[in-house]
């Protein structure tokens, strides 16, 4: 019974409808640095895991070098490995 | 015929202990940038990036002192470099890079828009 009361999830979110676009293309960007942390944050979870560029729209080039950037600030203490939160 | 060595930018990042007093931070520091003068290296810039907290715990410190040095300097020193980092104690963590070009200014433009 109270599952028929519970709103039905959206059959299409309005990620799929809409296809993102790189904000890193679009903007030209050629090297992400590792020392940016206020870009980089906007790419990790809370918990600190790196978000899938499925959900970002972000391309393949620049979804590695995003990658090896957060990578590299983690291992240098600016970024979590795994939020404690 | 002295064979021409070739040097590289890079760009080392190093995290000193922030218990240390300004005086052997300095020392600290002056190590450092001694080390990689001494070996035919050059300093082009130290970039003082203050006491930051750590995103986690590392050797049971919180906090750490970043600096942030560019330099040129041969490549088969860095294998020595790294051998006095890791004998030193006051250097909690550090990373050595090529870099394309000095930094004036650690400062990044935020992307336009995300989505």
């Amino acid at each position: 019974m109270q599952t028929q009361n519970r709103p039905s999830p959206p059959l299409e979110s309005g990620l799929s409808k809409k296809r993102r676009s790189c904000p890193f293309t679009s903007a030209g960007v050629r090297y992400i640095d590792y020392k940016d942390i206020n870009t980089l944050n906007q790419f990790i979870t809370e918990r600190g895991k790196i978000i899938p560029r499925r959900i970002t729209g972000v391309s393949f080039f620049h979804q590695k070098l995003l990658a090896r950037a957060i990578k590299q600030a983690r291992y240098m203490a600016l970024l979590p490995f795994v939020s404690e939160e | 015929m002295a064979k021409q060595v070739r040097k590289q930018l890079y760009e080392g990042m190093y995290i000193l202990s922030a218990t240390l007093s300004d005086d052997a931070r300095q020392k600290a520091l002056d190590k450092i940038t001694s080390g990689i003068t001494d070996r035919g290296g050059e300093i082009h810039k130290i970039h003082d990036q203050g006491r930051k907290k750590m995103a986690y715990e590392i050797d049971g410190k919180r906090e750490g002192h970043y600096f942030l040095i560019y330099f040129t300097s041969p490549a088969n020193v860095l294998n020595d470099l790294w051998r006095d980092y890791h004998l030193n104690e006051d250097l909690i963590r550090f990373v050595t890079m090529t870099a394309d070009q000095v930094m004036e200014k650690v400062e990044f433009k935020p992307l336009p828009q995300l989505g």
